[in-house]
C-alpha cells in the first residue's frame, strides 16, 4: 500500500513519468469511452435520419402530400417515441458492456456542436423548401445529409476505438 | 485542499499522488464514471488493492461511489467528486510545473 509519505514531493524525471503513466490511463479509457454503438442502433438511428424530414416535409405540405397531414405528424411522432425508446435500451447496454459511463464529449466539441445546430436547420429548412416549391428532391437531400452523419459518426468512433486501443 | 491560481505547486496533493491513486483519479476523470471491475482491469491490481486505494480517496472526499445492477449482479460504480476533480487538475498542474517548461 502506498502511503503519504512515500509521495513526497517529486523531482522532474519523478513528475513527468507520473504524467506519462497517468496519460496512459487516459489513452486506455478513452479507446472505452469511444466504444462504438451496436450496429443495430446505428441502422435505427440513420432509419429516423431518414423518416424524420420526409415526414416533417408532408406534416408542412399544402395540399396534403402522399397522405393526410394528421397522418405525417403521428408518423414523426411515433418515430421519435420509438427511437428514444431504443435509445434507452442501446445506452443501457452500452453502459453495462463498457463499464464506463457514456459521455457527449467523446467526438470534438465543433463537431458535435456544428451536428446539433446544423442538421436540424437542414432538415427545418428542407421542409420549408418543400412546401413552397413541391420539390421532394429537398427533402431527400436532407435525408442524405442525415444518413452521411449517422454513418460517418459511427465510422468515426469505430476509427477512434480502433487507434485509442 | 487550497490551490493557488499564482503557485501551481499549492496543488500538489500527497494522497493523489501515490501512483495508483494518481491512476484511479486519472481513469475517473477521463471516464466520468466507470465500474470498480472496468477500474481494476484497467489498473491491472488485485481488488482488495484497488479497495483500500478507493478508500483512502473516499475518505479524502475526492471519490465517490454508487451501487448499481449490471449483467443481473450489483456493482460498484466509482466517480470522482467535484472536490476530486479539481484536487486532480490541481495536481496535474503540480506536476506539470515540476517537469518545467
Amino acid at each position: 500500500m502506498e502511503t503519504n509519505e512515500a509521495a513526497s514531493q517529486p523531482t522532474p524525471e519523478q513528475a513527468r513519468a507520473a504524467l506519462a503513466d497517468a496519460d496512459e490511463v487516459r489513452a486506455s479509457v478513452a479507446a472505452l469511452s469511444a466504444t462504438p454503438w451496436p450496429v443495430w442502433f446505428v441502422v435505427a438511428i440513420t432509419a429516423m435520419f431518414v423518416v424524420l424530414p420526409i415526414a416533417l416535409g408532408g406534416m408542412l405540405a399544402e395540399p396534403d402530400w402522399l397522405m393526410p397531414r394528421w397522418a405525417w405528424l403521428v408518423t414523426m411522432l411515433a418515430t421519435e417515441v420509438l427511437f428514444f425508446a431504443l435509445f434507452a435500451v442501446a445506452a443501457r447496454n452500452w453502459r453495462a458492456r463498457t463499464g464506463v459511463a457514456l459521455r457527449l464529449d467523446v467526438l470534438p466539441t465543433w463537431a458535435t456542436v456544428a451536428a446539433a445546430v446544423v442538421l436540424p436547420l437542414i432538415v427545418v429548412g428542407a421542409a420549408y423548401a418543400f412546401r413552397d416549391t413541391r420539390q421532394p428532391l429537398w427533402l431527400f437531400g436532407a435525408v442524405a445529409v442525415g444518413v452521411a452523419l449517422s454513418v460517418g459518426f459511427h465510422l468515426w468512433f469505430v476509427r477512434l476505438h480502433g487507434k485509442a486501443s | 485542499m487550497s490551490t493557488n491560481a499564482a503557485d501551481p505547486m499549492s496543488g500538489f496533493d500527497t494522497t493523489i499522488h501515490a501512483p495508483n491513486r494518481l491512476r484511479i483519479c486519472a481513469l475517473l476523470d477521463t471516464a466520468g464514471e466507470a465500474e470498480f471491475g472496468v477500474v481494476q482491469e484497467q489498473l491491472g491490481v488485485s481488488a482488495s488493492v484497488l479497495s483500500k486505494h478507493v478508500t483512502v480517496l473516499m475518505e479524502a472526499g475526492y471519490v465517490e461511489q454508487r451501487k448499481a445492477v449490471r449483467d443481473t449482479r450489483q456493482r460498484v460504480w466509482l466517480a470522482l467528486t467535484r472536490q476530486g476533480r479539481e484536487a486532480f487538475r490541481a495536481h496535474q498542474a503540480a506536476l506539470r510545473a515540476i517537469v518545467g517548461p
